[in-house]
């Protein structure tokens, strides 16, 4: 079975590059601590073989090196999921209207492809180029609980997989706006608002 | 108006802040007449819960007349004088329809970070740090009540605020961690740690049948309360072995269930990032306090029940899980789903069967919080629960 890829083509290069020259300068003078660099070389450039860093493993990033778009060269994908305790149709109506689907910062959503209460894909464009694209699915969830709707964004990477890891860790990733897009919108539907504390007193910072 | 702000580790102060006002449709606001610190005040107090900000308003348990009321509520008007549970829970959600409130999946603004820490998130929660949600607290002269159409308990006039006040939380608490003793005609019920929740188990256990209570602690006025006003039997640690003494007590079986009303308080094991594991892990090492967990864990009898209302934040060491399995012992926790227990509770307070306002040592006005934090953590002067007015 092929490992998950989540190193970029760009990280690949690098680890290839990196991975040479450490191999390349602990042959020129072998020492035990230039061994251990050798060792790491060889590491660098096992995973510029298979395309995947186990120490992101844990961070769920995924690379896509053939996404369905033909303007993205590679993207990277995240995924989630929300249960909603309302009917198919209405939670479908509510990201069938303008401004609900999840998009990145600055980009605007425009909606491609459309299956009622089953699909709604879209692409978000930034300054006229693709950023991201995305898809919601819909489907009834056990035992009339609601509608769970499944969502995959893939967006362009910028700073590869270590920027995205970064962003995963502190919290700014796409994979939380997505998981807040998703949050909202469920406490939109079941209670008609959403939680918020903006405008709440507080003591001095 | 005046309000209780935490400012760092044991250092609260009563601060000038805005008013609050309505946020949301469904809000209201109410003007505090009674208001409490909890034992789950101190974590906050003694620095042991992650996600506090300076300037953060605190308090859970209070209560107090509507002023004014959103849109969208139209069960409550100004005037109404109401007890507000501490868990926020919206009421329509997958949790709440369940009347798992303190669960409830809608409430926390940031869900995100207790995600991290624990997996999934709970409900928000007044005053208890942005982990929870981050909302202002109680201990205020006034508060905002998110969700008012589904939270707040109307109260008759004809009962006092001590009585009613400790439905907002540790009175379905005790109640709470009672009913999940499963307890049978016969049976012996043991709870470590004779706090406001304690002592409102011991009462709870003894109204939903035991036969014997037997209340674990060390000071001595809450083992006297404890005997005194409900007739529980009492071990103070201080002076034996509670395994021994409770294996004397049950005849060598165990107690049938056992509630442990201590939590996490003194144990510095919380958790944001992986990264501090090794230091959470060594601080933990020079910490004896999960004791009362594992403590009740090894004396419940075989195929008993441990019930868990005492807060816990992150990880403990040394859990004897052995003891669980081979034993067939269930643990049954939870924060509390106030909003299914304040009603039944509120007609037994009615009813004369429970009246909780006993646990009230100290009467205190708002602006004396500070020194009323100190007093309850530091347990001086015999303080068991206090109560502030604006």
């Amino acid at each position: 079975m092929r490992r998950k890829l989540n190193l970029t083509r760009a990280d690949r290069v690098g680890y290839l590059v990196g991975g040479i020259a450490l191999l390349a300068w602990a042959v020129r003078r072998p020492t035990w601590f230039r061994g251990g660099a050798a060792g790491v070389g060889g590491w660098l450039l096992w995973q510029a073989y298979t395309g995947s860093n186990p120490l992101f493993r844990p961070l769920g990033i995924r690379v896509n090196p053939r996404p369905a778009e033909v303007d993205a060269h590679e993207t990277i994908v995240v995924e989630d999921a929300v249960t909603i305790s309302r009917p198919r149709a209405e939670v479908f109506a509510f990201w069938r209207r303008p401004g609900n689907l999840p998009r990145l910062l600055e980009a605007d959503a425009e909606l491609v492809r459309e299956r009622p209460a089953v699909e709604l894909a879209w692409r978000g464009v930034r300054a006229g180029r693709l950023a991201h694209f995305g898809s919601l699915e819909f489907r009834d969830a056990t035992g009339a609980r609601g509608t769970i709707v499944a969502a995959r964004l893939e967006y362009v990477p910028s700073g590869g997989s270590l920027g995205a890891a970064l962003a995963r860790m502190t919290g700014h990733a796409p994979q939380r706006l997505l998981a807040e897009s998703l949050r909202r919108a469920r406490a939109l539907l079941e209670t008609g608002e959403a939680p918020s504390t903006r405008g709440q007193p507080v003591g001095p910072r | 108006m005046k309000a209780v702000c935490w400012h760092a580790r044991l250092d609260v102060r009563v601060e000038r802040v805005d008013d609050p006002v309505l946020i949301n449709p469904r809000d209201a606001i109410v003007r505090v007449s009674a208001t409490a610190i909890c034992g789950s005040d101190l974590h906050l107090y003694g620095g042991f819960v992650p996600g506090m900000l300076k300037g953060d308003i605190l308090g859970h348990e209070f209560m107090g007349e509507v002023v004014e009321v959103g849109p969208a509520v139209a069960n409550l008007r100004p005037g109404d004088r109401v007890v507000v549970p501490f868990p926020i829970a919206c009421g329509n959600c997958f949790f709440c329809r369940r009347e798992l409130y303190s669960l409830c999946e809608n409430s926390n603004p940031n869900a995100w970070m207790a995600e991290k820490v624990w997996g999934y998130s709970p409900s928000g929660v007044y005053g208890y740090s942005h982990l929870l949600g981050g909302y202002a607290g109680g201990q205020a002269e006034y508060a905002r009540v998110p969700y008012a159409d589904v939270g707040p308990l109307k109260v008759p006039d004809g009962l006092s605020d001590e009585q009613v006040l400790f439905l907002s939380d540790i009175l379905p608490t005790g109640y709470m961690a009672a009913e999940n003793c499963g307890i049978q005609p016969g049976d012996t019920v043991a709870v470590w740690g004779c706090g406001p929740v304690g002592l409102c188990a011991i009462a709870c256990a003894l109204l939903l049948g035991a036969e014997r209570v037997i209340a674990i602690d060390r000071f001595r006025e809450r083992l006297r309360l404890a005997a005194l006003k409900l007739g529980a039997e009492t071990i103070d640690y201080s002076e034996d072995s509670v395994l021994e003494a409770l294996r004397e007590l049950t005849g060598g079986r165990g107690p049938d269930a056992c509630i442990d009303a201590v939590g996490m308080e003194g144990h510095a094991h919380h958790s944001v990032a992986h990264a501090y594991d090794r230091v959470k892990q060594a601080v933990m090492l020079e910490s004896d306090r999960p004791a009362a967990l594992r403590e009740a864990i090894l004396a419940c009898r075989s195929g008993g029940t441990i019930s868990m209302p005492g807060v816990y934040g992150g990880l403990i060491d040394q859990f004897p899980v052995g003891a669980m399995m081979n034993r067939s012992l269930t643990l049954r926790t939870g924060q509390t789903h106030v909003q299914r227990y304040m009603r039944p509770l509120l007609e037994r307070i009615e009813a004369g069967e429970l009246d909780p306002s006993f646990v009230v040592s100290h009467r205190m006005s708002l602006e004396d919080a500070p020194a009323a934090y100190r007093l309850f953590r530091d347990k001086q002067d015999g303080c068991i629960k206090v109560v502030l007015r604006p």
